[in-house]
């Protein structure tokens, strides 16, 4: 049996990192989650990755599938959802799905997904629940909540923009005492399934829940814990950072098309040339510096369109967009 | 590399400070080296006079006894410097070297007897201490030991690299009319500490030091600026805030600007 939890846990930036062996009871891998002995007894049911499934683990010996719920069924859920699906995190049967109305839960429905107009049953049902409601809706939804029944705790894992953690569990504290929160930023890439997506943990989750977010998360995106603190930042670069490429996808297809090429063409060749340098620098691990040197021949084409480039400030209207975009940011936090 | 004679020909300010760096660097002696100019300028002779030097103010005398001679006058008057010591010229005898801008190996070739033998050099002004970026090329008939020769003396002042003519203009551009733009650099940078409360001595002294250490890193560690420059930025730090304000005046288009306009002027002045 344990064998089973050998199995390497494969992300879109490389394998979980296998911590050290500690003396473990069979059937609990919390050491090849990379947490500590320390974690191993909690006083709640843990979550915990076998075979790739996410499991719970209500007893030291005993493990069965966790059960993801999702508040809120729009594109960021369903991306998330196919993910998970994909990567065989979670199976479609042990996943509940709630949306106000049956237009989004009609996608979800066909997978084999429980789907409800009931929140509530979702958060009661489910072991893992993600928050994935439009921000703005969020306090309405959270006053249609009841209290949870029994010592049902889930981990709340929040994608909604601008709602911090403190007032995740302000207002989740009136429906579980001391509610166990992740926030989450996860931009609209996750889509396809090359997101970038932060995490912060809070005051009442354990590294082992971090670990369950950044291994469910990381099956649509690279995936990284920050302090709170970094959110917007965050946000200018990797939530709004999307937008900004379109723009540059658009000019250069545009640029193209000026010289001669047919739209359709500039724009695929512009968008794989992103797509095809992005890749460069994620996987070469040289300095994009020496990269853009590598690409500039002497006297040559590259290097007189750098030129246009810089006279144009790039750079640094780059960087005023990110700054623009994060400041924005901590505004509507507040 | 005794009792080679070498020689100095021609009015060029610089000499004196060239000369100063060469005879430290032990590769030829002073009184194995003669410089000449006219009469007019017998204050820079009495500097060449005082470390050593023979001095003259006839150029083909000067010349007529050299196994090397560094033309050093003004780009407009090498034409006639070479006219002068042509006739002392052979292929055998001696090498023919010239600082001047814009001057190609062609043109002195072309005054010169035939198979004379030359080397176009470059240095930079800070050559004056020690510290130059010096290129050559050599010229038709050039040897490997003229090559060497010539090599050797440039490192006495700072570095020295062999390029292909047609590099000379864009050379120009960067290492020739560099340091004017890192004089500008500096000063800037001093005005900024003077702005935020800095005395002028310090904040100008900080500014140079700073400039030489950055390029002494970047030589020595041969990393990429880049990467050096990630290194100096901490998140949220000062020193990236810095870096966001020179990006938005667009610092980097006026450096390439500034090396672009000073090549093409040379290309111009070279009648390309």
């Amino acid at each position: 049996r344990n064998n089973k939890y050998r199995r390497q846990l494969q992300t879109p930036t490389g394998t979980v990192p296998q911590s050290h062996q500690s003396r473990q009871p069979p059937g609990n891998i919390f050491s090849k989650m990379g947490v500590s002995d320390d974690v191993v007894q909690p006083k709640q049911a843990e979550a915990v990755v076998q075979d790739t499934i996410i499991h719970l683990e209500t007893t030291k010996d005993c493990l069965k599938p966790a059960k993801i719920g999702f508040v809120g069924s729009g594109n960021m859920a369903q991306a998330l959802l196919n993910g998970f699906v994909n990567k065989g995190l979670v199976e479609a049967s042990n996943v509940w799905a709630s949306a106000p109305s049956d237009r989004n839960l009609a996608k979800l429905k066909p997978l084999g997904v429980h789907t409800t107009h009931d929140n509530g049953l979702v958060i009661q049902e489910c072991d893992i629940v993600f928050l994935s409601v439009k921000p703005h809706l969020f306090i309405e939804v959270n006053a249609g909540l009841s209290p949870i029944e029994g010592d049902h705790k889930p981990l709340f894992i929040s994608i909604m923009t601008g709602i911090s953690i403190e007032k995740l569990e302000q207002m989740l504290s009136g429906i579980v005492q001391n509610p166990r929160v992740v926030r989450t930023m996860p931009n609209t890439p996750c889509m396809v399934s090359q997101g970038c997506c932060v995490y912060c943990l809070g005051s009442n989750a354990t590294d082992a829940d971090g670990i369950i977010v950044k291994t469910m998360l990381s099956s649509v995106a690279l995936c990284e814990q920050v302090p709170e603190s970094q959110l917007d930042g965050i946000c200018g670069l990797a939530g709004s950072g999307p937008a900004y490429i379109y723009a540059v996808i658009e000019a250069l297809a545009d640029g193209g098309v000026k010289m001669g090429i047919p739209r359709q063409l500039a724009q695929s060749m512009a968008a794989q040339m992103v797509k095809g340098a992005a890749t460069m620098v994620l996987e070469s691990g040289k300095h994009p510096g020496q990269l853009k040197d590598e690409v500039c021949s002497p006297g040559g084409t590259t290097i007189t369109a750098m030129h246009k480039l810089e006279t144009g400030g790039l750079r640094g209207t780059l960087m005023s967009a990110v700054e623009a975009s994060a400041q924005r940011s901590k505004e509507l936090g507040k | 590399m005794g009792g080679m004679p070498l020689t100095f020909a021609g009015r060029m300010k610089l000499v004196p400070e060239a000369c100063q760096g060469i005879l430290t660097s032990r590769i030829v002696k002073a009184e194995n080296i003669i410089a000449s100019c006219p009469k007019t300028d017998q204050h820079l002779l009495d500097q060449m006079k005082v470390m050593g030097c023979e001095t003259t103010n006839n150029n083909v005398e000067a010349a007529g006894s050299s196994d090397v001679v560094l033309v050093g006058v003004k780009p407009n008057i090498v034409p006639r410097v070479l006219h002068d010591i042509k006739s002392c010229v052979t292929p055998k005898s001696p090498l023919v070297t010239s600082v001047a801008l814009g001057v190609t190996i062609d043109s002195m070739e072309s005054i010169l007897p035939d198979a004379s033998r030359v080397i176009r050099t470059m240095p930079n002004i800070p050559a004056l201490v020690n510290c130059g970026a010096s290129v050559y090329s050599k010229g038709t008939y050039a040897t490997a030991d003229d090559v060497t020769l010539t090599k050797r003396l440039l490192l006495s002042v700072g570095t020295a690299d062999e390029v292909p003519e047609t590099f000379m203009d864009a050379i120009t551009g960067l290492s020739g009319a560099g340091p004017a733009y890192v004089f500008v650099v500096l000063e800037a940078l001093a005005d900024g500490g003077v702005k935020m409360g800095l005395p002028r001595p310090l904040a100008q002294k900080l500014a140079a030091q700073t400039i030489m250490g950055a390029a002494k890193m970047a030589i020595e560690t041969g990393k990429h600026p880049g990467q050096l420059k990630d290194e100096v930025c901490s998140p949220g730090g000062c020193t990236i805030q810095g870096v966001a304000a020179l990006e938005a005046g667009g610092v980097r288009a006026s450096f390439i600007d500034a090396v672009t306009q000073a090549t093409l002027k040379s290309l111009q002045t070279a009648g390309k």
